[in-house]
């Protein structure tokens, strides 16, 4: 057991935890942030993705030894209000069914239009092709993620 | 005795506004005690503040019915939609009917929503006249309010305590479709702000004070029991709190799900197993029986004419053999149960479609009744028939009584969720098809041979319904033959199964609908043409327990085909197929499917759907049904469950793939404007994706595929 100051969503946490504990369960166990959610454990589905410097990654192999200093942000700090253009487009295109998967795939996307504010499909399919959605809202997601990028200038800071 | 018309009262105390209970249950079940009072089961209150609470008897696992069943109560009481609150009711005595599952929320609450609602209408116009001394004829209701003569106007919750005192109408009259201004629009998923910003609570999301979490070490072989193990080791790692047998295994229990896992993992290390019956189970062994199967005894499902007869007169016989592996369900958010075991009293947090079964199986664990158990239905993270399972939730109830001491939240790995799934199982189809002097098809023979869902969903019982249980999608062909044969011949699995979203629906659609795919382009006929001559100018037809209707049938395809373009020219490579289903006589749905093949890779570009489902509550939910169950369907066509010695080969999403996105085809939904009561969308879209997709491959490329899963290099 060691002990870790993590930079959650602008907030400093100090958690206890074993240097092994993939994020993901400091995240949802130690610290109640259950948006970020458990799909298979293996990297392979993309439900626990949060952003670590920015960048996408599996929170659920992501070992809290190796996080560092690094700033986390999780589906909670995407957006204070939930304002952001991509929760806002995802609420207009309806594009949850179970919404299970749906937080893994907002954080995927975020990075994405981080990266290519104007995403082409073949981007989306790319960014997005290791996200699993059981329900089958793929071509919502997709749509979705266009809107906000189209949205992206008048609403985004 | 409580009189069918009965079935609704004001429950409300004093102050609390009008609380309108009914009962959704018509019916008292066989052998129930009918009670004199009224006991309602589901609730709608308007507050003294103006907002409105709706109690949705049914789950929500992506389905809508959380927004659709509200939706229709909303419509008939002129409900402002923007302060309608709505809560997921509890199993117990006032909800028995909770299971959710064969795409019948909608169709088996309308009538008395709408009832209830209109009731609770006609409550607060006659508040409101009261009130102005107008009858209550020149009263109207529009979006939370009353509106009398003189623009006289009355909030909804100013008149709620009033409205309570009043007697309940008991023949309110309903709206006519045409006035609608909620069922029938598109209204987003009322849980969509919570799940983008990722406040839904899902049953793993649960989190009580005290919590713990536990794994369960199981025998890889379903059924097999613990030997010998040593949980020094298990126990040394840091947060184990406890290692416990349970009926299903070791139970490690942590402070965090993570230590619960790996002490799973330290324990699994140690263990040996009794495997059990299952122990040498595999796939080949059942395909070879399987096959023997097809020669052998069977149950009809249906039988008309002389389908030997038929046969040996027929001058061209065609036959060919269909084959559909298990399947597993790989819902996103794996199996879970939460449970906080009282002193005397029990409560649980389980994402379960079979909230009462799992009520009195997981209370009759703990060894309490059915009433000492609280179970709480979060949002479900994928249900797809998974969920209407109660292992994990009996399994919970044991975990934490075994492990004690406040909250247990029992958590299952990908790997569990597929080892230890209720799989669909794998069939073997054998169809026949003879043809007579003048070219017309005059006998049909459909052999189904498999593992029968429903005996183990009975407990090991032979159900009498068992044939056309297993055999539905199949024994219901709508075509006009004169001798048809459909039988089911049962082959023994030693592992439990379950129901699977489209259910045995999808491999018999499969079989059949490919089939007469490969028996039109045999005749030299268009696969439409065919199908639709086939249909003729029928109207409702009779299958044993279910009806359909061909008129409905034959519009969807014809929809269908004309939306798709079907004749067109297409690019070279691209192919067009089509198929059809009246599922369950009740939802109509016809797809076309465009595909290529290029280089041996399958690209599906696009579906199109009809459906008539009767009148589409909320056609926001019913496109997304339809988009959902063709991505569940193609999904189907790479992904398979295999077995050998008694264990499932397949462990996670690398090895049981399920569709992503960039292989996500466009779908264009055309849904039939109907008057008709609305019947169901959860499912019927499923099982006609798959021979669309397959026929269009043969349309492609002059190949018949009539084995799923697709095997590489066989395109």
């Amino acid at each position: 057991m060691a002990e870790y100051t993590l930079s959650i969503n602008g907030q400093s946490h100090t958690v206890e935890a074993s240097p092994d504990m993939p994020l993901l369960w400091v995240l949802r166990d130690r610290l109640k942030l259950t948006g970020t959610k458990f799909g298979c454990g293996q990297g392979l589905c993309g439900a626990c993705t949060v952003h670590l410097g920015g960048e996408p990654v599996r929170s659920c192999v992501t070992p809290v030894s190796d996080v560092g200093a690094k700033r986390i942000t999780t589906i909670e700090g995407l957006d204070l209000h939930g304002a952001h253009p991509l929760q806002r487009a995802w609420i207009e295109v309806d594009v949850a069914q179970c919404g299970y998967c749906q937080t893994g795939q907002i954080m995927t996307a975020a990075a994405l239009l981080a990266k290519h504010p104007k995403p082409t499909d073949r981007d989306i399919d790319q960014a997005m092709g290791e996200n699993v959605c059981r329900c089958g809202t793929y071509l919502r997601i997709r749509e979705a993620i266009h809107r906000a990028a189209g949205q992206r200038k008048e609403v985004a800071p | 005795m409580t009189s069918r018309r009965d079935f609704l009262k004001v429950t409300g105390a004093a102050g609390a506004g009008l609380v309108l209970g009914l009962r959704l249950e018509a019916k008292p079940r066989l052998g129930e005690t009918v009670k004199a009072a009224f006991q309602p089961n589901a609730f709608l209150a308007i507050r003294p503040d103006g907002t409105a609470q709706i109690t949705v008897p049914k789950v929500e696992m992506g389905q809508g019915v959380r927004t659709a069943l509200p939706l229709v109560v909303a419509e008939e009481l002129d409900l402002d939609w923007s302060k309608v609150e709505v809560v997921t009711a509890h199993p117990g005595p006032e909800f028995k009917a909770m299971n959710t599952g064969g795409s019948t929320s909608v169709s088996t609450t309308w009538d008395t929503l709408r009832k209830a609602g209109a009731a609770a209408r006609e409550m607060l116009k006659a508040a409101a006249a009261a009130q102005w001394k107008v009858p209550v004829g020149q009263c109207r209701t529009e979006n939370g309010f009353v509106l009398g003569p003189d623009r006289k106007k009355l909030g909804y919750g100013a008149l709620a305590e009033a409205a309570a005192r009043l007697p309940v109408p008991k023949d309110a009259p309903l709206k006519k479709a045409a006035d609608y201004r909620l069922v029938g629009k598109r209204t987003p998923r009322i849980d969509g702000p919570a799940i983008v910003t990722g406040k839904a609570v899902f049953g793993l999301d649960v989190r009580r004070p005290g919590q713990r979490f536990a794994a369960v070490l199981r025998c890889p072989v379903p059924g097999g029991q613990p030997k010998t193990w040593d949980d020094a080791k298990a126990k040394t790692v840091r947060g184990v709190t406890a290692v416990v047998k349970v009926p299903t295994g070791l139970a490690v229990a942590a402070d965090s799900t993570w230590a619960a896992f790996k002490g799973r993992d330290a324990l699994a290390a140690t263990a040996t197993w009794d495997e059990g019956a299952a122990k040498e189970f595999s796939s080949a062994a059942l395909e070879a029986k399987a096959r023997a199967a097809l020669t052998g005894p069977a149950d009809d499902a249906r039988r008309e004419g002389d389908p030997a007869k038929a046969l040996a007169a027929a001058t061209k016989m065609l036959e060919a053999e269909y084959s559909f592996p298990y399947q597993a369900h790989v819902t996103v958010e794996p199996m879970n149960a939460t449970t906080h075991v009282g002193a005397d009293t029990a409560e649980m947090w389980v994402g379960s479609q079979s909230g009462n079964r799992a009520q009195e199986r997981a209370a009759t664990a703990m060894g309490l009744k059915a009433e000492q158990l609280k179970v709480n239905v979060p949002l479900i993270g994928g249900g797809f028939g998974r969920r209407l399972g109660t292992d994990f939730s009996t399994e919970a109830a044991q975990v934490a009584k075994a492990v004690g001491g406040g909250p247990v939240q029992v958590v299952w790995d990908r790997e569990d969720d597929i080892r230890h799934d209720l799989h669909h199982p794998a069939t073997l189809h054998h169809l026949r098809a003879g043809i007579d002097g003048a070219g017309a098809l005059a006998a049909w023979t459909h052999r189904i041979a498999g593992p029968a869902v429903l005996r183990s969903w009975l407990g090991g019982q032979k159900a009498p319904s068992q044939a056309t249980t297993e055999a539905n999608g199949a024994y219901d062909i709508p075509y006009a033959i004169p001798a048809i044969a459909v039988d089911f011949a049962e082959v023994e699995a030693p592992t439990p199964l379950g129901w699977w979203r489209g259910i045995q629906i999808v491999p018999n659609v499969f079989a059949r609908e490919c089939f007469l795919d490969e028996v039109a382009h045999a005749l030299g006929k268009d696969p439409l043409t065919f199908r639709l001559d086939l249909l003729g100018d029928r109207g409702i037809v009779k299958f044993g327990r279910d009806a359909a209707d061909i008129r409905r049938l034959k519009r969807v395809l014809e929809v269908a085909a004309e939306k798709a373009g079907w004749g067109r020219k297409l690019p070279v490579g691209h192919g067009l197929g089509l198929a059809c289903h009246a599922y369950d006589g009740r939802t109509y749905a016809a797809e076309v499917a465009e595909v290529s093949v290029v280089k041996g890779r399958l690209k599906v570009h696009k579906v199109t759907c009809a459906v008539d489902c009767g009148l589409a509550v909320n056609p926001a939910g019913l496109e997304a049904q339809v988009e959902g169950g063709i991505a569940f369907g193609l999904s189907a066509l790479f992904s398979q469950i295999t077995w050998e010695k008694g264990r499932t080969v397949q462990t996670g999403y690398h090895d049981f793939p399920v569709l992503r996105l960039g292989d996500m085809p466009l779908v264009e939904t055309h849904v039939i404007p109907s008057a008709e009561a609305p019947s169901g969308m959860g499912e019927p879209p499923v099982p006609v994706a798959i021979p669309a997709v397959l026929n269009a491959v043969f349309a492609a490329t002059g190949k018949r595929i009539r084995k799923v899963p697709i095997e590489d290099g066989l395109i």
